[in-house]
């Protein structure tokens, strides 16, 4: 048992809600945001997606951005996730300078480059866009919006981006490198890894239905989510209010191949136990594990196995949220930690929707709604190359 | 028919980048995948894009090309059959 | 928290020099364009063809880098595998990019995309050692590789690990090159801009190590004075005053606007500590941190450091160094301070 890090604040823009209300909302009454293509400019419409429900446009006008300026759609969901989370923190401009904040993208700002890269090669119309390709400056410019951190970086290992984000930042705590950690993860849909997933033929044309016997695939979505991370000392000091606690998280590898899980989920197996293990928790205290769930073939068998590798014949209730919001990417590991906090705060197990007939192998998951207190809750997220990461986060109960 | 398995397996070098190999080193009654040539399913995926882009035959299912992908000479007779181009 | 000491057991480099080798101490390659791609061996050792079908040059010379990394460090496996790329596989994503743009939304080559991501680099590593231990990826521009170190030396710290193989990777294309340039990114002035892979291994066993890494910090950009405060309480914490430092490796590069600010910062956090350099030799990339990281680690190795490597000449010294403090300073928004001693 460690020293637990406590969640003083988070924030979440995804397609069920721009902030933590509204997602709440949508998880309590099952209601998905995926649906036909409103927004990305693309050839294929016949994939549902999960899209935040805003134009740039219009999110650049809600945080009070001119119009002319430089951004990308990846920190424009950023920066309203990351309002919400430091608004709820009470963490203000002033303390920004003793703050750390670590974000996971791997799009970074992809969406500017794929539109304007015939330009980029041959003229300079939109030549301005370069500079904010890369990932790292998708977090630089979230950041800079509300002032001066005392750390910036950002993890990059596709779907599990940003629970390595929070991984990074509770070991910063622990070090007592800060007091304040923001940690989480943003991404936009683009239509160049729309299209790259379909090369993979893993999208699916209907609404994804992960554990399904029927599942076909993933439905991509977009959002972002923050969270507060914050050191005993520091909640002490300035009285701040706690959200939940993460008592425990796990990083592993597959290695197994650079597209597909292993048939035994090695990597997820042990990212698991390594969370449980760091917490001093057994496999039969966990309440709910939201899992990654992606709805292709490969990921659920996988993810399954590993469950039953881990808790034997006793897997507890289990559902992936991504019927919800389509598959958020890069943002999925902080979007999925919110709706675990919001899980536990208001005692519900969230619902694995269009689920209707159980796999060969697989957990059957939660398909109706259910009142629970919950205590302990495991969120898996697992990347391409199989960069697996699971994050326990805890109940806070005043001692 | 010797002409497409031929042609054949030189888009098979190009697409799925198998540099210092020469047509002559594919056994066409070979399997392609596992014990063969060693493929894998990403090449798979190479291999529906290539029936798709040069003989406009669409795949819809990816567990289809594993009756198709056997080897290169099945491959060419599912090709002689569907082709559009 | 633990105390735990870590050293650095090898350093291996792919670059714009000859790979794999410290002949740039002595027999450097000079290059008078501003934009060369890598040096690259053979990788039939590291890789077979079949396998390296669909692997990018980045990929081949990170399996290169840490498989050589790995062998000499002589340990068999690690505790964790952590990358630094700016830009990932910008080759393959050139080529989706490209094919997006040009041929549309249709036929598109999985290949390319499955590479496009930053975390292949890792996970390709991770895949050929068979190693199921912590695995990631930094990508954030000059400090991508310190990212990585970062990470790993926190977990040192809180000994969650006793060895770790941290890598810098970053390619480019002569198409990306020109963007990049065009979009004032970098290549300015008498930059060179080359390409970068280094890979080092990391452990709390001493033996046969090439030097200690006694500290590493980031720094996000607060103003001169903050950095000041900064820099002082990094080497307080090292138990060290200015004049301990014997070298300081900066990154000065021939663009005028980098080279000047590097010049009146050092002045102002280090005094008239000497200086040396390193991206005259090797070249610009979001990952020559990394590469900076090797340099200094040899230095100390060799006890030599080579009088190209210094940026004023009344500093040339045959006096071998105890320790090196790399300074990078990241567009002037993001520092690291590496401090390596003998």
């Amino acid at each position: 048992m460690t020293d637990p890090i406590y969640i003083t604040g988070c924030g979440v823009v995804s397609a069920i809600g721009l902030n933590k209300d509204e997602s709440l909302n949508a998880l309590l009454n099952n209601k998905s945001g995926v649906g036909p293509l409103a927004y990305l400019k693309t050839e294929h419409k016949e994939f549902p997606v999960g899209e935040v429900k805003l134009s740039d446009a219009e999110m650049r006008k809600l945080l009070g951005i001119s119009e002319n300026a430089i951004t990308t759609r990846t920190a424009l969901m950023g920066m309203l996730a990351l309002d919400e989370a430091m608004k709820q923190a009470e963490i203000t401009t002033e303390m920004l300078p003793e703050i750390g904040f670590v974000s996971g993208t791997t799009v970074g700002g992809m969406d500017m480059s794929e539109q304007f890269y015939l330009d980029y090669i041959s003229n300079d119309a939109h030549k301005e866009y370069i500079s904010v390709h890369d990932c790292g400056n998708c977090s630089e410019m979230t950041a800079k919006h509300f002032g001066n951190f005392a750390f910036v970086t950002t993890l990059s290992t596709a779907c599990s981006s940003a629970a390595n984000a929070i991984i990074l930042g509770a070991n910063m705590i622990r070090c007592g490198e800060a007091e304040i950690v923001i940690v989480g993860g943003s991404e936009c849909i683009t239509k160049f890894h729309l299209n790259g997933f379909n090369s993979l033929m893993i999208l699916d044309t209907k609404p994804c239905r992960p554990f399904d016997a029927t599942r076909n695939g993933l439905n991509l979505g977009e959002g972002a989510a923050y969270l507060v991370l914050e050191s005993e000392k520091s909640v002490k000091k300035r009285n701040a209010k706690i959200q939940a606690v993460l008592s425990g998280y796990g990083n592993a590898c597959d290695a197994f191949h650079q597209t597909a899980s292993s048939p035994d989920g090695e990597g997820a197996y042990r990212a698991m136990k390594e969370a449980l293990e760091m917490a001093g928790i057994n496999t039969t205290e966990v309440d709910y594990i939201n899992a990654h769930g992606t709805g292709t073939p490969n990921n659920d068998v996988s993810e399954s196995q590993a469950m039953k590798r881990l808790f034997g014949d006793n897997v507890p209730p289990a559902s992936s949220t991504k019927p919800f919001t389509g598959h958020t990417t890069s943002a999925s590991g902080s979007i999925e930690a919110v709706f675990c906090i919001l899980a536990l705060q208001n005692g519900f197990l969230p619902v694995n929707l269009n689920y209707s007939q159980a796999m060969d192998d697989g957990i059957i998951p939660v398909h109706q709604s259910t009142k629970k207190d919950l205590k302990h809750i495991l969120c898996n997220a697992f990347g391409f190359g199989g960069n697996d990461s699971s994050l326990l986060l805890s109940k806070f109960e005043q001692k | 028919m010797d002409e497409l398995i031929y042609k054949l397996k030189q888009e098979i070098i190009e697409a799925l980048n198998l540099e210092d190999m020469t047509p002559e080193d594919i056994d066409e009654n070979a399997s392609l995948f596992g014990e063969g040539l060693g493929l894998d399913s990403i090449d798979a995926l190479e291999l529906i894009v290539l029936m798709e882009k040069n003989y406009g035959i669409k795949l819809q299912d990816p567990t289809q090309g594993k009756e198709i992908f056997k080897s290169v000479k099945v491959m060419a007779e599912f090709i002689q059959k569907n082709r559009t181009k | 928290m633990t105390n735990k000491e870590i050293y650095v057991l090898s350093a291996k480099q792919i670059s714009i020099q000859q790979p794999l080798s410290e002949e740039w101490m002595t027999n450097p390659t000079l290059y008078d364009v501003p934009f060369s791609r890598s040096i690259d061996p053979s990788f039939k050792e590291y890789v077979s063809p079949i396998e390296a079908r669909r692997m990018g040059k980045i990929l081949k010379r990170a399996l290169a880098t840490s498989k050589e990394a790995l062998k000499e460090s002589g340990l068999e496996t690690v505790d964790a595998i952590v990358t630094g790329t700016g830009y990932g596989c910008i080759e393959n994503t050139e080529f989706f990019l490209d094919a997006l743009s040009k041929e549309g939304e249709q036929l598109l080559k999985p290949t390319y995309f499955m590479q496009s991501t930053h975390n292949t680099i890792s996970s390709l590593i991770a895949i050929q050692t068979k190693n199921h231990g912590y695995n990631a990826t930094y990508a954030h521009k000059g400090i991508s590789f310190d990212s990585a170190l970062y990470d790993a030396y926190l977990q040192f710290k809180l000994n969650k690990i006793n060895s770790a193989l941290v890598g810098g990777h970053d390619e480019m294309t002569e198409t990306f090159y020109h963007i990049l340039r065009k979009g004032g990114v970098m290549g300015f002035d008498n930059e060179i801009c080359g390409e970068a892979a280094i890979s080092v291994v990391l452990s709390d066993k001493q033996e046969n190590a090439l030097c200690k890494l006694a500290g590493h910090k980031i720094i996000h950009q607060q103003g001169i004075d903050s950095l000041k405060e900064k820099v002082a309480n990094f080497l307080q914490e090292n138990g060290k005053t200015c004049s301990d430092i014997d070298l300081i490796l900066t990154g000065i590069s021939g663009y005028k606007e980098n080279d000047e600010a590097y010049l009146s910062e050092t002045k102002t956090l280090f005094g008239d500590r000497p200086l040396l350099k390193y991206k005259n030799l090797f070249g610009e990339s979001f990952t020559a941190s990394g590469i900076g990281f090797y340099v200094a680690a040899q230095c100390l190795k060799s006890g030599f450091v080579p009088k190209h490597l210094f940026v004023n000449e009344k500093d040339i010294t045959d006096k071998k160094p105890n320790n090196i403090l790399i300074f990078n300073r990241s567009d002037g928004t993001n520092y690291s301070l590496t401090l390596l001693e003998k």
